[in-house]
């Protein structure tokens, strides 16, 4: 029998110290079993649990749907069919033809993607580095612009979602603006090209502070002394940039453009707000179409929208690799210095 | 050329007022050290003198000309950074270039400075290699390489050594004296460490607090101390310092030793470590107990505190047989007494 805790300090221990001392036998007995890198698989294992359950099993489970047809839900309810849906979904006369494709949805929301991915992605980088350059200058409220442009990132994409919905929809904020400085109003969010732009805008500004923060703090690890002897050798503002500042950026840009990459092909919730994929199918990208087959749709495809699932999933497999093999050479050049 | 003359510079951040209305001037060729301790102002003054930083008030004159408004590049000088700020991206020879380059020489002359300057400091084979593989001293001769390749009128230097380790130090110091007297050029050297400065100096510039304390040469200074904080910086172990008061001529330290003073008040008499003795039986002396022993093997340094609780230290040669809690006995070589008066200014004997 454990003795009676006395002290305020002992009785909130106590539960802990109960739970170790129970515990303490079988880890014991087990350590002399396995050794000390047996020990490391019992402290594991709570977070190889959650993994498993709400990673693994619903990725091996998703690969498993990728492989079945029908409607149903239930896996007992579906009809396995091997590689058919991939099959069905990389069949095209002619790839540069999303039309000719026997799933054309699909090649259009990839297109969109890819075009949406390249144009956000370098907006984002060229604005993003701007403003990391802008307040990592000795100006005034620096702090209050910091956290001005951090702010959107603290918002759930559906609040971001709604207010450019707020803003751009025909009877919205900025058309009352244009109206009222007599100008005539516009249908951003009803024309393909502006709905397109609004997407890239959008998610530009609800992310940048991000990104922004990395490239911040990338720029102020690049020592003063440096600025300070180019500034003795009489360097010219824009060689100062190109040939110190952003090569000793690099780092930091690198990890900014594969993390935008794959935050670019996942986007989903704030464009799916904002124009629902449309007008027509201008907006519509690889996750959305992924989520309309496989659950919004009258004709729901989950074996279909699984197999969508997982080639966007080697997408973003080979930029996370791209991704680790940067930071692992980063950590590599830190480690050099 | 290369004389620079600081006249009446006053440095202010916000409304604190660093350097307080320094006049300097510093000989063509000449190794100028500034030292004093942290906070003295000496990294400020040699920013000033580089361009880095403005002055609140005040003007400096580079041969004659007023630079004081002109850009840290259209100074003619070039700094050698305490962190040496190489350009971690690029090799050594670009480091070297960079700079050359600015001034849209030609690419045969930055080839020519490049490759001098890399003789000059042994550094042929590293030209190809990036900063972060070399080694802490041969950072330090790139560093040196990427001023001299300049072909400044003066070179400024703060605290360059301070990141080697003691042996490289010493290697490192030795070398900045050669290349001085191999370019002739002026220089401008920052350091806290007093024997850099003594070492390498023609003349020292001891700050305290925004002003100038003393400028001299490095025996000047440890002969004939200007007053009661150069005495005190300048010398190791520090100066030993006693108050008293004196009168008739005479004034009286612990342990009843008479000294002669030419004028009478209150007075500190300073005495170096070097310059005290175990006494003789029948000589007056200092005395006290002894409350530390150095051993250093050629030499002793003893720290004792006096009878009326003044602590004092001397430093003896060989190896006496002291230990913590002995009596000891003090005697003076009494030429070597330094006196300062109530206001700590040095009093010459008349």
């Amino acid at each position: 029998m454990a003795a009676i805790p006395r002290t305020l300090g002992a009785i909130v221990t106590a539960p802990l110290t109960w739970i170790a001392r129970a515990i303490d036998p079988p880890l014991r007995w087990w350590q002399r079993l396995t050794g000390l890198n047996g020990m490391a698989a019992v402290f594991l294992l709570p977070n190889l649990a959650i993994f498993g359950v709400f990673v693994l099993f619903p990725l091996v489970l998703n690969v498993v749907y990728s492989m079945t047809a029908g409607t149903n839900i239930l896996l007992g309810d579906r009809s396995f069919v091997g590689l058919d849906q991939y099959q069905r979904l990389l069949t095209c006369e002619d790839y540069t033809q999303a039309i000719t494709c026997r799933e054309d949805m699909f090649w259009t929301a990839a297109g969109n993607t890819f075009f949406f991915v390249v144009l956000q992605v370098s907006m984002m980088i060229l604005v993003s580095t701007i403003t990391a350059l802008i307040l990592n200058r000795n100006i005034r409220g620096r702090g209050f612009f910091r956290a001005v442009f951090f702010f959107p990132v603290l918002l759930s994409p559906v609040v971001v979602g709604l207010i450019w919905r707020w803003i751009l929809q025909r009877q919205g904020l900025l058309n009352l603006i244009m109206v009222n400085l007599g100008m005539e109003p516009e249908v951003w969010l009803n024309d393909r090209a502006y709905a397109f732009t609004a997407t890239i805008g959008v998610s530009v500004w609800a992310h940048m502070g991000f990104y922004t923060l990395i490239l911040l703090a990338g720029l102020q690890a690049i020592p003063k002394d440096l600025y300070e002897a180019a500034e003795m050798d009489g360097t010219p503002p824009a060689r100062v940039f190109w040939r110190i500042t952003l090569p000793l950026l690099g780092p930091n840009l690198a990890v900014v453009l594969v993390l935008a990459l794959i935050r670019g092909v996942q986007i989903f919730d704030e464009v799916y707000v904002l124009t629902g994929g449309g007008p027509g199918t201008s907006t519509l990208y690889l996750t959305q179409y992924i989520y309309e087959v496989g659950f919004a749709s009258i004709l729901r495809n989950p074996g279909l929208a699984a197999a969508a699932s997982i080639l966007m999933g080697l997408v973003l497999v080979v930029l996370t690799l791209v991704q680790l093999g940067l930071s692992r050479r980063n950590e590599q050049r830190g480690s050099r210095q | 050329m290369g004389r620079i003359a600081l006249n009446d510079i006053r440095k202010s951040f916000g409304k604190t007022e660093v350097i307080h209305g320094v006049d300097l001037a510093v000989e063509d060729g000449e190794l100028v050290v500034f030292v004093g301790p942290s906070g003295c102002g000496k990294s400020t003054l040699l920013r000033l003198i580089a361009g880095l930083d403005r002055p609140t008030s005040g003007t400096i004159e580079i041969d004659g000309a007023d630079v004081t408004r002109h850009s840290a590049a259209n100074r003619g000088l070039a700094m050698v950074f305490q962190s040496y700020a190489l350009y971690p991206h690029m090799t050594v020879r670009q480091n070297l270039s960079f700079g050359l380059e600015n001034t849209k020489m030609e690419r045969a002359e930055i080839r020519r400075r490049i490759e001098d300057s890399a003789r000059m400091l042994e550094i042929e084979e590293l030209l190809d290699r990036r900063p972060t593989q070399l080694s802490g001293g041969q950072r330090q001769r790139v560093a040196i390489g990427r001023a001299i390749v300049r072909e400044p009128s003066a070179f400024l230097l703060d605290e360059p050594l301070s990141n080697l380790d003691a042996e490289l130090r010493v290697t490192m110091r030795a070398e900045l004296a050669q290349l001085h007297e191999r370019l002739g050029t002026t220089m401008i050297y920052v350091t806290h460490d007093q024997i850099e400065a003594m070492t390498l100096a023609d003349r020292i510039v001891v700050l305290r607090k925004g002003r100038i304390e003393q400028v001299d040469t490095p025996l000047n200074l440890y002969n004939r101390p200007a007053n009661l904080f150069v005495a005190g910086f300048i010398g190791a172990p520090n100066m030993n310092f006693f108050e008293t008061t004196a009168s008739d001529g005479r004034a009286e330290l612990p342990g009843g030793l008479h000294i002669d003073v030419p004028q009478d008040g209150k007075i500190t008499a300073g005495i170096r470590p070097q310059h005290l003795r175990l006494a003789n039986r029948e000589e007056e002396a200092l005395e006290g107990t002894v409350t530390l022993v150095e051993a250093l093997g050629a030499e002793t340094v003893v720290h004792a505190r006096a009878l009326d609780g003044t602590a004092m230290v001397t430093v003896l040669s060989g190896q006496p047989n002291l230990g913590i809690g002995d009596a000891i006995r003090i005697a003076l070589d009494r030429g070597e007494v330094h006196l300062f008066d109530a206001e700590g200014q040095r009093i010459d004997p008349s």
